[in-house]
């Protein structure tokens, strides 16, 4: 081991010591920068992992969309189909209606779906909570959690669904009743919007409450694992035909710009944290000046023994190096704990203050989520680290630039 | 031709031959220090300080040479130059019959202190060893010389101890050590009993000066102190930056 090494190692943890202060206090400064940052980003990756999974789920991974609506889906279907890389395609129509439960009323997005094709495309049975996704037929609805919640509707419930339609009957002095239909389950999806606002019939009943006939609102197109879904929808694209009337788009680029907010909170995020490393930083750089100075004369006896200047310099600069890779790993560690017990922390949080049902109203989440990329964990690990060393670089500047004779003379 | 051509390849290797003779001879022959009229001038707000006025000084192997003067003679600043420490304003010096170089000094010298510049977060033996590990060879021989050479100087037992568990004399011990781990060709000691009781000093004169004779080591002591000054083979004089 060079002898800049050894003694930069022997500063930090110095002989007959058990507990070397200055090393322990600067070593926590970094690490508790860096668990902050793993905790933050790894939180915001969650969330932006959970809402595209979500998106993903609940839309699948490219949509076929027509511009107002595709009379005939069935030609589309088989376009479709044969592009490389689809896997399953679902038709569904949407829409929003007035439902309405013991005289209590609710305006949720409607989604009618294909019974015989969606489950290749969308996991829906995951999120039925209550009844089956078996039931569901022209003459039943699944509701979402918060909605049944708050119409207060139950498995075998009626509701009534009146169609956007009405208005145009009404005044063509038609008057058109509103369909009553059985609640056969209840979804949650674990997102708060889509909990309190969808309502899921059959395609049929869909057309039939928007006067569609046999058409459709879209398609959902399910792609292999590891297909890039922008590439797909261009190739189905491609193999639309012009008439189609269609156009086909990613769920990346279809949420674009939710997306990009999500990326640049998360990015703002990280730049803000960082700088609590930086101050972390400043405190060890001031440290180890702090030992240049009170050095000087051990500094001088370096070089009156043969020690290069580049030499004294890099015992300095190695002590912010070290203290950066060991703040960074005890960092990584606080983060990685804190993170693996995050929900019972926050439940015992939420039931000392009775704010289970604000959390999940403002946070969309009803469980803190955390999803931890190796490309986030790699970018701390290299400001970390790179930030702690540049912390010994003016110390060593110091140190370097003491020559011998005047250190050695120093007081 | 063909015998000529074989007597000049002859020729040109008894030349290349004796040449390194002759500079394994020059060097042998080359005194272990030489400094020709050294002088350096520091300069105090607008006044101009002459501490040393073209100072010559040779010391030969395994010489010792005291260098006694005043407080403010410029005793340390000879020594300092004499190390290759601080750069004179004129004059040349020479180790070894080669010019002085920051680079050589770990190998060529050893150092000592007033204030014996012990490292403290290692222990003795740590100490000891750091002058051989600036050096780059740190390995099972130079610990076995490091023990052997606090045992020299009594302190063979204290080895893991830490300089401030150690007297100002053992502290000052330890520093000889370190100062001779090298095998160094010369040993600069700048009044290395100055911060030590007469009793302690005088131990430590005896323990430097004996091991600079049994290793032949040439030693130059700056010291202000005239009993010890007497016991070099050679003692000078510094008087107002001129040595005699």
């Amino acid at each position: 081991m060079p002898w800049y090494l050894y003694l930069a190692l022997k500063q930090l943890f110095p002989s007959g010591r058990r507990f070397p202060f200055f090393t322990l206090i600067s070593i926590l400064g970094v690490a508790l920068g860096v668990a902050l940052l793993v905790i933050s980003i790894s939180v915001m990756g969650g969330f932006g992992h959970e809402i595209r999974r979500m998106i993903v789920d609940t839309q699948g991974e490219v949509q076929v969309k027509g511009r107002g609506y595709l009379a005939d889906a069935a030609p589309l279907h088989a376009a479709i189909a044969r592009v490389p890389g689809v896997v399953a395609t679902t038709a569904y129509a949407e829409g929003v209606a007035l439902i309405e439960h013991d005289h209590k009323p609710a305006y949720p997005a409607l989604q009618g779906i294909d019974l015989d094709h969606v489950d290749a495309v969308i996991p829906l049975r995951r999120f039925v909570r209550l009844g089956s996704l078996d039931r569901l037929d022209d003459d039943s609805v699944i509701l979402s959690s918060q909605l049944a919640h708050s119409l207060g509707a139950r498995l075998g419930s009626r509701v009534e669904l009146y169609s956007p339609l009405l208005l145009e009957k009404l005044k063509n002095d038609e008057v058109m009743l509103p369909r009553e239909l059985e609640v056969v389950g209840i979804f949650e999806v674990g997102h708060q919007q889509l909990d309190s606002s969808v309502v899921i019939v059959t395609l049929r009943t869909m057309q039939d409450l928007y006067g569609l006939g046999r058409g459709v609102h879209g398609i959902n197109v399910k792609i292999a694992d590891g297909a890039d879904p922008d590439r797909i929808a261009r190739l189905i694209n491609a193999a639309l035909p012009p008439e189609a009337n269609a156009e086909a788009r990613s769920w990346i680029d279809a949420n674009q710009d939710f997306l990009f907010v999500l990326q640049l909170e998360k990015n703002m995020i990280f730049f803000l944290l960082t700088f609590i490393i930086i101050v972390a930083a400043f405190s060890v750089a001031s440290s180890l000046l702090i030992a240049v100075v009170r050095k000087t004369r051990e500094i001088g006896l370096l070089g009156a023994l043969g020690g290069k200047p580049s030499q004294v310099a890099a015992c300095f600069c190695f002590q912010g190096f070290f203290i950066g890779i060991a703040g960074t790993l005890a960092g990584l560690g606080l983060g990685f704990v804190f993170l693996h017990f995050r929900n019972d922390m926050i439940r015992v949080f939420t039931q000392l203050t009775g704010s289970e049902e604000v959390l999940t109203r403002f946070y969309q989440f009803s469980r803190l989520p955390a999803y931890t990329a190796p490309s986030d964990i790699a970018m701390i690990v290299v400001c970390s680290i790179v930030i702690s060393t540049l912390a010994g670089l003016l110390p060593a500047w110091r140190a370097a630039r003491l020559k011998p004779v005047e250190a050695l003379r120093s007081e | 031709m063909p015998q000529e051509s074989a007597n000049s390849g002859n020729l040109s290797v008894k030349r290349s031959a004796l040449s390194v003779e002759r500079s394994a001879a020059a060097a042998a022959a080359a005194p272990i220090l030489s400094a020709r009229s050294l002088a350096k001038t520091y300069l105090t707000g607008t006044q101009r300080l002459q501490v040393l006025r073209y100072v010559s000084l040779t010391v030969a192997a395994g010489e010792s040479v005291s260098i006694r003067g005043e407080s403010g003679s410029g005793k340390s600043t000879l020594i300092n130059l004499l190390a290759g420490l601080d750069a004179p304003d004129a004059g040349s010096l020479a180790w070894g019959g080669r010019p002085a170089a920051a680079d050589r000094r770990a190998d060529f010298l050893g150092i000592v202190f007033q204030s014996f510049y012990l490292i403290p977060e290692m222990d003795a033996l740590a100490n000891v060893l750091m002058a051989a590990r600036i050096r780059g060879r740190i390995g099972a021989a130079e610990r076995t010389r490091a023990r052997a050479l606090l045992a020299r100087v009594g302190l063979g037992e204290r080895a893991t101890h830490l300089p401030a568990q150690l007297s100002g004399g053992e502290r000052q011990r330890v520093a000889l050590a370190r100062a001779l781990m090298n095998g160094p060709q010369l040993v600069l000691a700048d009044e290395p009993t100055g911060n030590l009781d007469e009793h302690t000093g005088d131990a430590v004169i005896e323990l430097l000066l004996g091991l600079c004779r049994d290793t032949r080591t040439a030693l130059v002591l700056v010291t202000h102190n005239a009993a010890h000054a007497a016991k070099c083979s050679r003692p000078l004089m510094l008087h107002e930056g001129v040595l005699g």
